[in-house]
């Protein structure tokens, strides 16, 4: 089933989350390397959610979206949300190599988002291989992909199968613990950065890839997004400050599991905040309802970015 | 007349130019093993230098090298005694090694150029720091600075490293850290998988030493070495033999094993397991280090005269060659350590039992087809023994089976796309079933519906 008909994005809130930090930071690093004029290709569906935030955060007009099935690429045409988007027909197998060789685009930086909602396969490893070695320079890279244990065999097959997708970044003796429920959404994050950096020092480019982004969210299944940027020498060091930083935020070390709060509940926790002491339980008690402690943290660190149901405009 | 005879036409190599030529046939990963086979050659003194044999049980675990790996640095570090001062200033930095210095005897280094290679090989700024057990028992310590770049620029004859004094450490070895790397060196230090491959090698190459209790970590974690084994049971017996030769005056120990490590593959077709065949054929070690292995080459002799070449039908067999001589020269060694000596005559006698015993694998991989069910459930009765615990044998023993005529096959070959094999290997039980075995049960799966019991 395509995405589109099997769940409405807007009522995803750990993945609009997700979302608004990696644009934030890409956002911080396109500054910092004073980036401009730069393309977003990514798999927009009929939502476009991360088209409006390329467009409105990072001021990227053209904009390029890959739909493989025939009724997706009639409702995307319909719904792209710009006169610059594009909406090109076909697998992102099929369409990367033909956006490679499109000279309008392929010296000015991009930012690749492929967002899918499988698991990490053959097909996504190819097109990691394509992308890391052929994007241009100070190029940003993104992929998201289902960290569900059953995407990858069942516990005993789990190692070997992991191994046959991200090859010999894998040790020989990975064991079956890192490959369960709770730890396999890191072991596979770390891999999949692992996967991108070792295609790209084999490759033939100059560009190193320096990880920026490794986010695990929930809202169903367990999901995990991991990217970074092809660096020009002259510019690892400075995406190295950047990410190393405290204040950067593409690299939570917990899940972002965001409790689906109603509006009423979700303006009452935000009158509380910003707050010097951290919210507990008796606050939102006090409010009038209740949630649970890992809610009410998660709410707490990412308020700002929660989504705000006005916002949903597609 | 005389004015001219007696100029000489210069013939002195330029310091960039030795550099580049030394450096330019080594890799990397070998460098950084050049640098392994320095601690591991002193741990071995101090140990008491004598032959690496099988029966040798010889406890290394005292001894520890450390080795990190980052885009802005490489460092070494062991307990293995350090270098003494003498041994500074006459030997360890000088190029190459002279007639009359006195050898490590069993050691791995032959040539005397290993770190001096390594280092160059691994960046611009360098400092070897040692510290030892002197004379009067107290610890002395010094260490050489070594910067690439100005030592190349300098023209003056002298070829000499400075050494300067240093601080006193907790042990006695040898500290190398390098700085300003490479351009290779770096990109490949930010590889997880150069990383990952090199514990590989360290893991296999090491791997009789590591048995020893030698601890060797890259990066905070530590190298467990990889076993070698091979398979025992009533009809399956490895060969084992020990014998001596001379290579130029010099005696050499040989010992040998081979045989089942795995039962060999069903099919012979190129499936999709990757790493199908890896560790099969032959390996070679000299002085305790493997120098070659799993090899599937003429290197090994596959292909070469009255020998098949390598085919996936062979895979399931392990053949181990293990030199020993107090004088390393002696050794079939390559100046990369990364293959063998073709020409040395030790080397190529041993060859020749090889060569019958592979043949003998041969033939019994060849007789299996006739009676695979036989021989699959002899095979699945034996257990793997480490190498050391293998029995003297002089020859391989092998199930010797009843072979019965089978009926002509049909060989099946198709494409479909990967995920949807995948997909259906995840139905039938296993996500990483061969393409193969996906295809035989679904062939069995379908005859059964369509075709039932006959």
């Amino acid at each position: 089933m395509a995405s589109f008909d099997a769940v409405n994005y807007s009522l995803r809130p750990s993945k609009a989350i997700q979302r608004q930090l990696v644009f934030e930071g890409i956002r911080k690093l396109h500054e910092r390397l004073r980036l401009s004029d730069s393309v977003y290709v990514g798999l927009g569906s009929v939502w476009f959610t991360d088209f409006v935030l390329a467009h409105e955060i990072l001021n990227i007009n053209d904009m390029i979206s890959m739909e493989v099935d025939d009724i997706g690429f009639a409702r995307a045409k319909f719904n792209a949300p710009y006169a610059t988007v594009q909406v090109r027909k076909g697998s992102s197998t099929d369409t990367l190599p033909e956006l490679l060789a499109d000279r309008y685009i392929n010296k000015r930086p991009w930012v690749v988002w492929l967002d899918y909602d499988g698991g990490f396969d053959e097909g996504l490893m190819d097109d990691v291989k394509l992308i890391v070695e052929n994007v241009p320079s100070n190029s940003t890279f993104l992929i998201t992909f289902n960290a569900h244990e059953m995407n990858y065999g069942n516990a005993k097959e789990r190692p070997e199968r992991i191994r046959q997708l991200f090859g010999d970044t894998v040790p020989d003796n990975l064991s079956k613990k890192k490959c369960k429920t709770p730890r396999l959404r890191h072991t596979l994050a770390g891999f999949a950065v692992d996967f991108m950096k070792s295609v790209a020092a084999t490759g033939r480019r100059k560009e190193a890839f320096v990880d920026t982004v490794q986010i695990v969210y929930q809202d169903g299944a367990p999901m995990v997004t991991v990217g970074g940027m092809l660096a020009a020498p002259e510019t690892v060091n400075k995406i190295r400050d950047a990410a190393g930083n405290a204040g950067w935020r593409c690299r939570p070390e917990r899940v972002i599991r965001a409790p689906h709060l109603t509006i009423r509940e979700a303006l009452a926790l935000q009158a509380m905040l910003p707050s010097e002491d951290s919210l507990n339980r008796d606050n939102v008690q006090e409010a009038g309802f209740d949630l649970k402690v890992e809610q009410i943290e998660i709410y707490e660190e990412y308020y700002r970015e929660y989504p705000k149901f006005a916002e949903v405009r597609t | 007349m005389s004015d001219i005879t007696a100029k000489k036409a210069k013939a002195s190599p330029t310091k960039e130019f030795f550099v580049n030529m030394i450096t330019r046939d080594i890799t990397l990963e070998d460098s950084i093993l050049d640098l392994i086979d320095n601690s591991i050659d002193a741990a071995w003194q101090m140990a008491g230098s004598h032959a690496m044999t099988l029966g040798d049980d010889t406890d290394l675990s005292a001894f520890k090298i450390t080795l990190t790996l980052s885009e802005d640095q490489f460092t070494i570090s062991d307990n293995c005694g350090g270098m003494t001062l003498d041994n500074a200033v006459d030997h360890a930095f000088s190029f190459g090694r002279k007639a009359s210095q006195e050898r490590e005897e069993f050691s791995i280094g032959v040539y005397g150029i290993g770190m001096k290679r390594a280092v160059f090989k691994l960046g611009k700024n360098v400092r070897v720091r040692s510290q030892f057990r002197g004379d009067n028992g107290s610890p002395l310590s010094f260490a050489v600075p070594i910067n690439v770049t100005d030592w190349l620029a300098d023209e003056r004859p002298s070829w000499d490293f400075d050494i300067v004094e240093d601080d006193v450490r907790s042990e006695y070895g040898v500290v190398i850290i390098v700085n300003e790397l490479t351009w290779p060196a770096k990109t490949a230090f930010g590889n997880p998988a150069f990383v990952e491959n090199l514990r590989r090698m360290i893991a296999r190459d090491y791997s009789l030493h590591l048995g020893r209790g030698l601890k060797i970590e890259v990066g905070d974690e530590q190298i467990i070495g990889a076993n070698l084994e091979l398979a025992m049971s009533e009809d399956f017996s490895p060969m084992r033999i020990s014998y001596e030769d001379k290579q130029d005056g010099e005696s050499v120990s040989i010992e040998m094993l081979g045989g089942m490590a795995a039962p060999p593959p069903d099919s012979v077709e190129p499936d999709d397991r990757f790493d199908g065949d890896k560790r099969f054929g032959w390996y070679v070690a000299c002085n305790g280090r493997i120098v070659m292995a799993a090899d599937k080459s003429s290197i090994a002799g596959w292909g070469t005269k009255d020998w098949p070449q390598w085919h996936r039908q062979y895979a399931g067999f392990i053949g181990i060659v293990l030199f020993s001589a107090s004088n390393t020269a002696a050794l079939p060694l390559t100046t990369t350590k990364r293959s063998v000596d073709q020409s040395s005559d030790v080397y190529r006698s041993a060859q020749l039992k090889m060569r019958d015993l592979s043949k003998v694998w041969i033939a019994y991989t060849n007789q299996r087809k006739q009676a695979l069910e036989e021989a699959k459930r002899k095979e699945a009765a034996a257990r793997a023994v480490p190498i050391s615990l293998v029995e003297v044998k002089p020859a391989i023993a092998l199930p010797s089976l009843n072979v019965q005529r089978v009926e002509r096959p049909a060989n099946v070959h198709y494409s479909v796309p990967v995920q949807r094999m995948k997909r259906l290997a995840r139905a039938l039980g296993n996500i990483n079933l061969t393409y193969r075995e996906v295809g035989v049960r679904s062939f069995e799966y379908t005859y059964d519906d369509f075709v039932g019991d006959e």
